[in-house]
């Protein structure tokens, strides 16, 4: 044992640095893997700590509709039931307010009508440090955001008008309570006291309001079986309930599957430091063969070898993870500001448990990797020291056919080593599981993995062979440089391995990166509807039309205001499917969801029947027929087996209406601006209905114009509420920045690992190089011939494997593409060619540079050592 | 005593298989000084490696101390190695990336035992280099390489010392020093050595002249009892 322990400690002090490409390898991954579930695991605690600040209260009962008084009623009836300390009403919706003077600017905002002794938890932090009180409020006033004082060119003090009515100012809201973690919003907060926004026009028919009633409840249990009654007993009148901890559960769980996906991806940059060590073992096992060999010569058991340089991976893989942790620890202070600002205002720093998982993969992923050639060691033979043992000649030479070659292989199969391998195989899926969440994820993986992995390896061999006939040329670097490709314990196999999976890497998350760019983007269509209105009353519908076709850019599609109504399925007669009551309906899922249902005698551009026939150009049918017609979307009729001619039976707004479906329609999602319905009646049914208008209109293309427009609109129908698609579309943009940006760094540190394997390759054959190029100065070679020996050797494995990488690279987004985003796929062959080059010169400099030593050493000194 | 039984060993060689040491039986008793001699391609290093069990024979016995080491296996062999057996490599063989003192410690270490530390520096001392303990082997001519060679081979005291030319890559006043100090060994503590050389001087010191010729013992010379 002490044998052991002192052996590994010498060959440690004496080979670390020759190793320290290893160390690296592990420190980046473990670093990746400790950083990415660090911050995930500090977003989390910082939020479920704050799950009630982030409701305000223990329960939150909603709805989307104004509460009814039997509703009322009956909920008072639940509530007596339960122990409630306090509660009261509170209103949120989105809606458009301007400064009463000044700039004409609107601005859509998330408005919350609040009373008296809200919040419940959490605090509200003032700008300036006054302390946050209801009075504010009271008598109109409100406190809203900076960046809307900001956007209305206004001060504290000063007016706004919301649904008509002016509010004072009286403060600005630096901070909500439960932070900001709502991530996207579509506007700006805005602080109103509720008996002021119930005396706004806001509320009218129709209008996108969340009523709330929001219950502080001592007793955790009477708050979960409150919200579990309320759940059971309401929803049919479209009344939900949460606690704090649905909410914190669902941000746990959220947070907890991008935490194991970031892991993933973490663990995919140890799998590439991973073989790293793998290619590092390798070699280091070639070169101390010697040493095997004697060390049994002097009465070392191979199970005492193998022991000592087992602890020095061990060791050199705990102070990796130990450097990675530190690497980590550094990461997490330079994350820009501006991601972490997404996921809201959390204290970020290292977690014990990312450490010691951190710790944990890059001990097990370097011994994994390092154990099989380190086998190596078992078979080494102390007869060798008779035979005046020479490096070169260890590892077998790439020649001979395949067959022959394949056969010497099996010949020479280590059943142990085999065994070995197929375990640590196991072990690696295991670990990938572990790290993912999940053993699916952590198949794929693996399995990904060694499927590429096999490529590259597979290539390395065609690669030597087509370059074989080259060994006869005149040329001396070229007939070297080949000679190098397929010596014996060559570097080829391991640089294409390392580069081809990093290039791989780098380049998929590049190229996925720009189809999701360009999908956005596709949104911005220049020729779409970029304005929409919500909640249009029947009688705004005429002058709102008016206002906007005035202002509109000529030339420019007529605006549409399309009505809208609120339904729901109520039960359906059919061939496959008879669902009898609202509850049968309710087993299907979202079969009894709220829908938004609308009449019209025309298809829209984005839609195509499928099966039967649309009623284009026939008239509107009595609004009295016992059953109506309605067209159905492809989904509804592929989830739930609903066909043409089947009688459906819907609830709009309490009326109760049949209707027969006489078409399926397929809606175009991914164009879907001037709207998409799941259901759309016949005209005559519904016309006379209570009902609200959306509308959608191409803007005018000057942003003042713009402004203008929202600001009029705003003015004269308080209650409508426009949003500018362009606005929204920049939102997602910058969301989207940020995800490039975390993706870009997430690659980048792919790419850093894919360049350290790389000199680590290079560098681990550097000894050997030395050794070729001091004999080669010796009889006379240049450095110049040396340098091109060199170059030519680098540039043909920077081509396979950045190819081979960009193919990769173009396979995996398609896949992905299509197949997990049901996005299009736009082939990128600037990108990916571009790439490929990159990585030929990446690989061609890094592998000079690397061996400048072999260039420079003295002869002398290089063959002395050796 | 060292019994060499009907040993000979042959190697697969393209289609047959190439013989290259022919059946032979060899006596050595304790403390005597055995030298091989022959040209080169003899099998004078096959024959040593089978004694200290570096390799297995083709067929026969080797019994060192009363045991056949053919039967023997990897790990038992090692074993015997660390504590029976010196071993003298002709390119010396030291681990590179220890220090002088380092590698003569080794092979005490793996044996487990105690006073590696001290005993290593007396065995430095004894082979003249106690001033050289913490240099690396590619800082050691090559005959300091080979003294610090010669140390470790008698680091656990073994009763026997085998040593492939053990002065192949020295000059000759090196090499008389090497002789001297593996003959003093022998002398002082009784050890039988066997060597593997060239040198006809070295050979005439011997009580026993092994002459191998093609893989087989082509002449036995015994030292004159007194000279
Ligand atoms: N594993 C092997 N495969 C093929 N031939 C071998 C093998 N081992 C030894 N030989 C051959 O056996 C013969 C004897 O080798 P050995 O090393 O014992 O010779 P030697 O007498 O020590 O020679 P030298 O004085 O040159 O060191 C040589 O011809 C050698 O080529
Ligand atoms: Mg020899």
């Amino acid at each position: 044992m002490t044998f052991v322990l002192l052996m590994a400690a010498r060959e440690f002090r004496a080979s670390w640095r020759r190793l320290l490409f290893f160390f690296v390898c592990v420190a980046i991954g473990v670093g990746a893997i400790v950083a990415l579930r660090s911050i995930i695991q500090s977003v989390r605690s910082g939020l479920t700590g704050e799950a009630r600040a982030m409701i305000a209260s223990d329960v939150v009962i909603q709805s989307n509709r104004a509460w009814t008084p039997e509703v009322r009623r009956d909920l008072d009836a639940q509530l007596a039931k339960t122990p409630v300390a306090a509660r009261q009403d509170s209103i949120e919706m989105a809606t458009m307010v301007r400064a009463e003077r000044g700039a004409a600017v609107a601005r859509m905002v998330e408005l919350r009508g609040v009373e008296s002794g809200f919040p419940f938890y959490g605090r509200f932090t003032l700008q300036g440090g006054a302390p946050y009180s209801h009075d504010l409020l009271v008598g109109r006033g409100t406190l809203v955001r900076p960046e809307l004082l900001a956007q209305l060119g206004i001060r504290v003090g000063d007016r706004i008008m919301i649904g008509g009515q002016p509010f004072t100012v009286r403060g600005v809201i630096e901070q909500e309570p439960g932070g900001s973690a709502g991530g996207f919003s579509l506007g700006s907060r805005v602080l109103v006291d509720l008996a002021d926004l119930r005396g706004t026009g806001l509320l009218t028919f129709g209008s996108r309001a969340t009523h709330q009633i929001l219950l502080k409840i001592a007793e955790e249990n009477a708050a979960l079986r409150l919200v579990r009654e309320v759940r059971a007993n309401f929803r049919e009148r479209f009344v939900t309930a949460r606690s704090f901890r649905s909410t914190e559960n669902q941000i746990g769980e959220s947070l907890e599957r991008a935490e194991n996906f970031l892991s993933l991806v973490g663990f995919i940059i140890v799998v590439l430091g991973g073989i790293g060590v793998w290619s590092v073992t390798r070699v280091f096992v070639q070169q101390k063969i010697p040493s095997v060999a004697i060390l049994k010569c002097l009465g070392a058991s191979t199970r005492q070898v193998l022991a000592a340089y087992v602890a020095q991976v061990a060791l050199l893989a705990l102070a990796g993870s130990a450097l990675g942790v530190g690497l980590a620890a550094v990461g997490i202070r330079s994350i820009p500001a501006s991601l972490t600002a997404a996921l809201g205002r959390v204290a970020y720093g290292l977690t014990l448990s990312a450490v010691l998982q951190g710790l944990a993969v890059g001990l097990l992923v370097s011994l994994l990797f390092a154990l099989v050639p380190l086998l190596e060691v078992r078979r080494v033979k102390p007869l060798l020291l008779l035979r005046g043992f020479n490096l070169a000649a260890a590892g077998q030479p790439w020649t001979g056919s395949l067959v022959s070659r394949l056969r010497a292989r099996l010949a020479a199969l280590d059943l142990l080593q085999a065994a070995t391998g197929v375990l640590v195989a196991i072990a690696l899926v295991v670990v990938a599981s572990w790290q993912a969440g999940s053993w699916r994820a952590g198949a794929a993986v693996t399995i990904g993995f060694a499927g590429i992995a096999a490529v590259l390896y597979g290539a390395a061999f065609v690669l030597v062979r087509a370059v074989s006939p080259l060994a006869s040329m005149r040329w001396f670097p070229l007939r070297h440089a080949v000679v190098s490709l397929r010596r014996p314990g060559n570097q080829t196999r391991v640089i294409l391995l390392a580069v081809g999976l990093g290039s791989f890497f780098v380049l998929g998350v590049r190229s996925l990166q720009n189809d999701l760019i360009a999908e956005f983007a596709l949104a911005l269509d220049p020729k779409g509807a970029d304005m929409f209105l919500i909640d249009v009353q029947r009688d705004q519908a005429g002058g709102v039309r008016a206002l906007l076709v005035d202002r509109q850019d000529p030339g420019a599609p007529p605006p549409r205001l399309v009505p809208i109504l609120r339904a729901r399925v109520t039960g359906v007669k059919g061939r496959e499917v008879t669902l009898d009551s609202f509850s049968d309906v309710r087993g299907r899922g979202s079969l009894g969801r709220e829908y938004g249902i609308t009449y019209r005698n025309a298809l829209e551009e984005n839609e195509r029947v499928t099966e039967g026939r649309f009623w284009t150009g026939e008239p509107p049918l009595d609004p009295d027929a016992p059953l109506h017609e309605v067209s159905i979307e492809q989904s509804i009729h592929e989830r739930f087996g609903i066909e043409v001619g089947d009688t459906m039976r819907f609830d709009v707004l309490g009326r109760i209406m049949q209707a027969r479906v006489t078409s399926v329609r397929r809606v175009e999602w991914a164009d879907a601006r001037s709207g998409g319905f799941m259901f759309v009646f016949r005209p005559g049914a519904l016309d006379k209905a209570p009902q609200t208008f959306v509308g959608f209109l191409k803007g005018p293309a000057d942003l003042t114009a713009r402004l203008r427009l929202q600001y009029d609109l705003v003015t004269k129908y308080p209650n409508v509420t426009a949003v500018d698609g362009r606005e929204i579309i920049g939102r997602i943009q910058k969301v989207l920045d940020n995800a490039v940006l975390a993706i870009s760094i997430v690659g980048g540190i792919a790419l850093l690992s894919g360049t350290l394997i790389l000199i680590g390759a290079v560098a681990m054959t550097r000894y050997q190089r030395v050794y070729e190029a001091a004999i080669l100065r010796t009889l006379g070679a240049s450095t110049r011939t040396l340098g091109t020996m060199l170059a030519i050797e680098y540039c043909a494995l920077g081509l396979l494997a950045g190819a081979i990488g960009a193919a990769g690279a173009a396979a995996l987004t398609w896949g992905v593409t299509r197949h997990v985003l049901d996005i299009a796929w736009r082939p990128a062959p600037v990108l990916l060619v571009s790439g490929a080059l990159l990585t030929t010169a990446l690989v061609a400099v890094v592998g000079v540079a690397a061996s400048t030593e072999v260039l420079r050493k003295k002869p002398l000194g290089a063959l002395r050592a050796e | 005593m060292i019994e060499l039984r009907g040993v000979s060993k042959t190697v697969p060689s393209g289609d047959g298989t190439l013989t290259i040491l022919h059946p032979l039986d060899l006596s050595i008793p304790d403390r005597h000084v055995v030298a091989i001699t022959g040209p080169s391609g003899s099998g004078k290093s096959t024959l040593l490696g089978l004694i200290a069990g570096l390799d297995a024979p083709t067929s026969g016995q080797i019994l060192v101390g009363g045991t056949d080491i053919t039967t023997l296996g990897e790990d038992a062999l090692a074993r015997l190695r660390g504590t029976h057996i010196g071993f003298v490599f002709q390119f010396f063989h030291l681990l590179p990336s220890l220090t002088a003192l380092e590698n003569v410690r080794v092979p005490m270490e793996i044996a487990g035992a105690r006073d590696a530390e001290r005993r290593g520096r007396a065995l430095l001392d004894e082979v003249g280099l106690s001033e050289r303990g913490h240099h690396y082997p590619s800082q050691l001519s090559g005959g300091e390489q080979q003294r610090v060679a010669i140390a470790r081979a008698l680091a656990n005291d073994p009763p026997l010392l085998l040593a492939d030319e053990p002065t192949g890559n020295l000059d000759s006043t090196t090499g008389r020093q090497v002789i001297d100090l593996l003959l003093q060994v022998n002398r002082s503590r009784g050890t039988t050595l066997v060597l593997v050389t060239h040198d006809a001087d070295l050979a005439a010191l011997a009580d026993l002249t092994i002459g191998l010729r093609d893989g087989a013992i082509a002449s036995r010379t015994a030292r004159p009892p007194a000279s």
